[in-house]
């Protein structure tokens, strides 16, 4: 049964006994890992005051949201699906094209529909939208495994990507969509950067609470034995294929949760941010985090941010190469990782 | 072993419904004879998009080839090689731009130069070490080998430094190498010849007569290069190739043993080269920055007009170098024993270590030619196009889809995969705009997947 | 006739499997009847497993009908298996590697429907029913250990124990014997022993001679994919075609 709260719990128990502690730490990496990355973000916010702290939350929280809804099927069901970026673009575009300001869009040359809509109002829509897409690629997909689903997956994000950029009339292509609305209840508006931190975080909660009542149900259990053997999980009475669909349909809803809360976040969304890279950086996260857990992904999307925050206050290099230098410590990473730890930093499966 | 193999490819089964494979059938047809139609309507534009497809397919087809050569010999998904791909091109690139030759940017840095020049000292000094060290197996003490051996190999290294470090006069610090390489070949030539003629003389005898010539013609070699600036575009193109092959070959040696005595699953080695993958991609982007770049013009930029269609000297070239590509992996795999200890290693590895095949060097050289056939696709793409930093991970895909839509494994469906995948692109953007023919790839590959898993021509 | 199928849990009727040009299982017409222990010999390569296989639609049937407690089924779907009250092991173990051997019991005590499995915690009557299997297996100790980083003998045991939960009329057991030491040995047997008293059917293929003879009440030899000879035991192992296929094999 995967232990899903074991930092916390490991924590709770250490803050007792400092002797424990001793006793514990001494070659546990899993403990270091934690205290490492969260070490390194209290350090972090401290030093840099809240402003900065809030900003570098709220982009956690929303890699956080990816992060946990991919490890359902990376994780638990065995699926590396490197497509997921398409459905975090779909919840995007979605929420965009629905909450953009109408007399705003006007003013362009090539003009797409607007609606005008309320964030929460839009947000069923890019939900619902993103669980029917996932419905069709998902009878397409179920069928592959292995190496052959990770080509796949790689063609959907190309293929979500060109739709992105070439579907002009919808999303105005590489020009993006401006004055994507923030969230509003009545007339209170999540202007602030704290208040949209807040409901960040309560969707990332959310999210944690649907991943974490499907993982430890029956359901979970059987996703976990599809990822072992589906064969054999099949001979014991189970339809693999429905539970897989199930898993990729709620994971990629949950996705685009996160694609409508970056829309209305950033107010301004072009394909730049939904290139095949930026979903095989997510695969790295979920992978560097840990397999199988939703704490490790919690903890492999803030070691991310806090990785390219971090690197702005290494002397010597250039601000133009900082994303770039991200990436090169993501490929090692994960070369090491995949040497030396298969299942991540704190994860429960072994790839 | 065999259900694991099984497993590996991940290929699924036919779609258990009956009828599938008529529809399957019907969509060919119906396919097929849309295009037929669009051809009667317009046939210099049908031309047109039927070169374009194949100039496209030869270098998917390139790709193909040595992707499946290297997934056929250790069943996993190595995506390095579509960094490789990328090197060979930025190679190019670097070796081509410096300011003497009228670049604004000149990428070219001592790190750089420094690097390539440690992993080619490494991996000589490994190669050099494997050649000479059975045969000199008792004739020499190992510290004398060894000495001799590391001492080569830094030399090796800092040649390639100093060649890297001057790419305006690459015809000049490569006319050593290429002297020495032409010597080289008469010898051995000679020696095959004359040991096939009269077996009697002893082979050291033969290249001792044959030594004489053999140096006053690659001396000759060499010093005709010199004289040849413009020779310097095609030197660039075999160094490229090399680099690349010789950052496969470190790779597979220095990571990929290792780590493929402990994976449990082939994925762990995909998403490793994956991880290598982002690295060198984001390594591309620090040296030669993000904005897409440009080769100099190759021969036979200028388009001839052959009934309606324009066609470019250097895309006939391309289609030609992808058959040459072909023919040349056919004669290794078909008819050397190379081929055939490749083909026992795909078959099962353990039985081929327990029959005395040695995998390690068998596996290192499909490495080195698989990275050579990215190398290449990747430059001939890049005098076509543009170079991206992005470009490895796209190319890598299309030689994915390319093999997968041959039959995984095929040497034949390779090369069909590649030209039928280049066509079917640029049929499909007739209609569509052409920012749609990576789309149409991957619809391609789908289709290829539900209702043909293995491939037009499947592995046997 | 109907009289004659209500006391057969398992039929074949003609059943075929080619792989490429060899026929692992060619044409084979054969019935196991209910309760009592069968089992199936023969030498390598005549089509054991590949009939298990089958018969539990691993593997897809190329021709032929499986009639399962009367059920003529054409083409077999491994998830309906259950509900014809079939459920096997494997030759090569294969349990849920990466999860714990609680789980590998619990994964087949569970609801299978989707929704309801969504919103179902362990309730206290699967709880009891793990447990007892674990300590009927000798596993209970080892429950919170990941499945592989059990023994040989231990996954063997976990296997036939994952099956028992099933709680269905008929078993295969493709090869429980197979690299088994004596003790653990004795152990399966007597697992296998208590199930036929307790009225379940039971198939299972096997190599050694002397379990043969001791547990199975019928025998059933296959020869490159054929049925050669069923029965009682003793008549079966001593007519001359058997002994033959075996000498001559």
């Amino acid at each position: 049964m995967p232990v899903n709260l074991d930092g916390i719990r490991t924590f709770a128990r250490l803050a007792q006994n400092p002797a424990e502690l001793a006793r514990h730490a001494r070659g546990n990496i899993e403990l270091w890992a934690n205290l490492f990355v969260i070490g390194w973000a209290i350090a972090f916010m401290l030093w840099q005051g809240a402003g900065f702290a809030v900003i570098v939350l709220t982009v956690f929280a929303i890699w956080a949201i990816l992060a946990v809804s991919l490890n359902l099927v990376v994780g638990f069901t065995g699926l590396l699906s490197v497509g997921h970026i398409g459905f975090f673009g779909l919840g995007a575009y979605t929420m965009a094209i629905l909450t953009s300001d109408p007399a705003y869009e006007q003013l362009r040359t090539e003009a797409i529909p607007t609606f005008g809509w309320t964030f929460f109002a839009a947000l069923p829509v890019c939900i619902g939208l993103a669980g029917l897409a996932a419905l069709l690629v998902g009878v397409v997909f179920n069928r592959f495994r292995d190496d052959i689903f990770v080509l796949v997956s790689f063609g959907f994000a190309i293929i979500a990507f060109n739709v992105f950029l070439n579907l002009r009339s919808v999303t105005r292509g590489a020009f993006g969509i401006h004055e994507i609305a923030r969230p509003q209840i009545g007339n209170w508006v999540f202007d602030g950067e704290v208040e949209f931190l807040l409901l960040g975080l309560a969707f990332l909660a959310l999210v944690m609470l649907i991943s974490w009542f499907i993982t430890t149900s029956s359901f979970g259990r059987v996703l976990t034995a599809i990822r072992e053997d589906e064969q054999a999980i099949e001979v014991f009475g189970y339809r693999a294929t429905h539970f897989k669909l199930a898993v990729w349909v709620i994971s990629a809803m949950m996705t685009s949760l996160a694609g409508g809360l970056f829309a209305s976040w950033t107010s301004f969304i072009d394909p730049n941010s939904f290139i095949l890279l930026e979903s095989v950086l997510l695969v790295s996260i979920v992978i560097l985090g840990g397999l199988a857990t939703i704490w490790g992904s919690l903890l492999g999307a803030m070691a991310f941010v806090l990785l390219e925050e971090g690197m702005r206050f290494i002397p010597y290099l250039p601000t133009e190469y900082i994303g770039q230098a991200r990436q090169v410590i993501l490929g090692i990473l994960l070369v090491l990782l995949m040497l030396f730890r298969p299942q991540g930093l704190v994860g429960r499966y072994r790839l | 072993m065999a259900g694991n193999r099984e497993n590996a490819r991940g290929l699924p089964r036919l779609i258990n419904v009956p009828g599938t494979r008529l529809l399957a059938a019907l969509l060919t047809a119906l396919a097929l004879g849309y295009i037929a139609w669009k051809i009667g309507q317009a046939p210099p534009q049908a031309l047109q998009f039927a070169f374009n497809g194949l100039a496209v397919g030869a270098v998917y087809a390139l790709l193909a080839l040595g992707f499946t050569l290297v997934y056929s010999t250790v069943w996993f998904f190595d995506l390095y090689y579509g960094a490789a791909a990328a090197l060979g091109a930025y190679g190019v690139f670097y070796l081509r731009t410096d300011p003497s030759l009228g670049s604004r940017l000149d990428p070219n840095s001592i790190y750089v130069n420094v690097f390539f020049g440690a992993v080619v000292s490494g991996v000589a000094a490994w190669t050099l070490h494997t050649v000479l060290e059975p045969r000199l197996r008792g004739r020499t003490s190992p510290e004398v080998l060894r000495a001799g051996v590391i001492l080569l190999a830094v030399a090796l290294g800092a040649y390639t430094g100093i060649v890297l470090a001057l790419p305006a006069h690459i015809h000049l610090t490569l006319s050593l190498a290429v002297g020495l390489a032409t010597a080289g070949v008469i010898i051995a030539a000679v020696q095959r010849f004359a040991a096939a003629l009269v077996p009697t003389i002893s082979p050291t005898r033969i290249a001792l007569a044959a030594a004489v010539p053999a140096a006053l013609l690659g001396a000759w070699c060499g010093y005709l290069l010199t004289g040849a600036p413009g020779a310097g575009l095609y030197l660039s193109w075999g160094v490229s190739c090399l680099l690349a092959g010789c950052v496969a070959l470190a790779l597979y040696r220095g990571l990929y043993v290792y780590m493929r005595e402990r994976a449990r699953s082939p994925l762990i080695m995909l998403v490793a080269s994956l991880g290598i993958l982002l690295a060198i991609a984001a390594l591309i982007v620090i040296v030669f920055q993000s904005a897409p770049r440009a080769l100099p013009d190759a021969f036979g930029s200028t388009p001839w007009n052959i009934a309606g269609a324009r066609i470019k000297g250097f895309n006939v070239f391309a289609i030609g170098v992808a058959l040459a590509g072909f023919v040349g992996m056919w004669y290794l795999l078909k008819l050397t024993s190379f081929g055939r200890a490749v083909r026992a290693i795909g078959d099962d590895e353990e039985v081929s270590k327990v029959v005395g095949i040695n995998t390690t060097v068998i596996i290192a050289v499909v490495f080195f030619v698989g990275a050579m056939y990215a190398a290449m696709a990747g430059i001939l793409t890049g005098h076509d196009t543009a170079l991206q930093p992005r470009m490895g991970l796209l190319l890598l895909l299309k030689g994915w889809i390319a093999s997968v839509v041959g039959g995984i494994g095929n040497l034949y469906g390779a090369i069909l995969g590649g030209f039928v995948l280049g066509l079917v692109e640029q049929f499909g953007i007739w209609d569509l705009a052409g920012e749609w023919k990576d789309a149409i790839a991957f619809v391609l590959l789908i289709l290829f997947l539900s209702f043909w898993p293995k491939g037009l021509l499947p592995r046997r | 006739m109907t009289g004659n199928d209500e006391a057969l849990a398992l039929q074949t009727e003609g059943i075929s499997k080619h792989f490429g040009a060899v026929r692992a299982v060619d044409e084979l017409s054969l019935s196991i009847p209910r309760q009592g222990t069968t089992s199936i010999v023969g030498p390598n390569g005549s089509g054991k497993s590949t009939l298990v296989n089958l018969l539990s639609g691993v593997l897809p049937l190329d021709g032929g009908m499986v009639i399962i407690d009367g059920v003529g089924l054409r083409v077999v779907h491994a998830h309906e298996t259950p509900d014809h009250g079939l459920t096997r092991t494997f030759q090569e173990v294969r349990l849920f590697d990466q999860i714990t051997v609680w789980d590998n019991i619990m994964v087949v005590l569970t609801d299978r429907r989707l929704f309801s499995s969504l919103f179902e915690r362990i309730r206290p009557a699967n709880r009891r029913k793990a447990q007892e299997i674990l300590e009927s297996v000798g596993m209970w100790e080892k429950r919170d250990s990941l499945a592989m980083e059990l023994s040989y003998g231990q996954r063997k045991l976990l296997e036939i124990g994952r099956a028992m939960a099933m709680d269905v009329q008929t078993y295969l057991f493709d090869e429980p014997f197979a690299g088994l030491f004596p003790q653990m040995l004795e152990r399966v047997k007597d697992i296998m022993k208590q199930m036929r008293a307790d009225g379940y059917t039971i198939v299972f293929v096997s190599h050694n001679m002397d379990i043969v003879r001791e547990l199975s009440d019928r025998i059933i030899v296959l020869d490159s994919g054929t049925l050669l000879a069923a029965g009682d035991v003793e008549p079966v192992l001593g007519s001359a075609e058997v002994i033959e296929a075996y000498l001559g094999a």
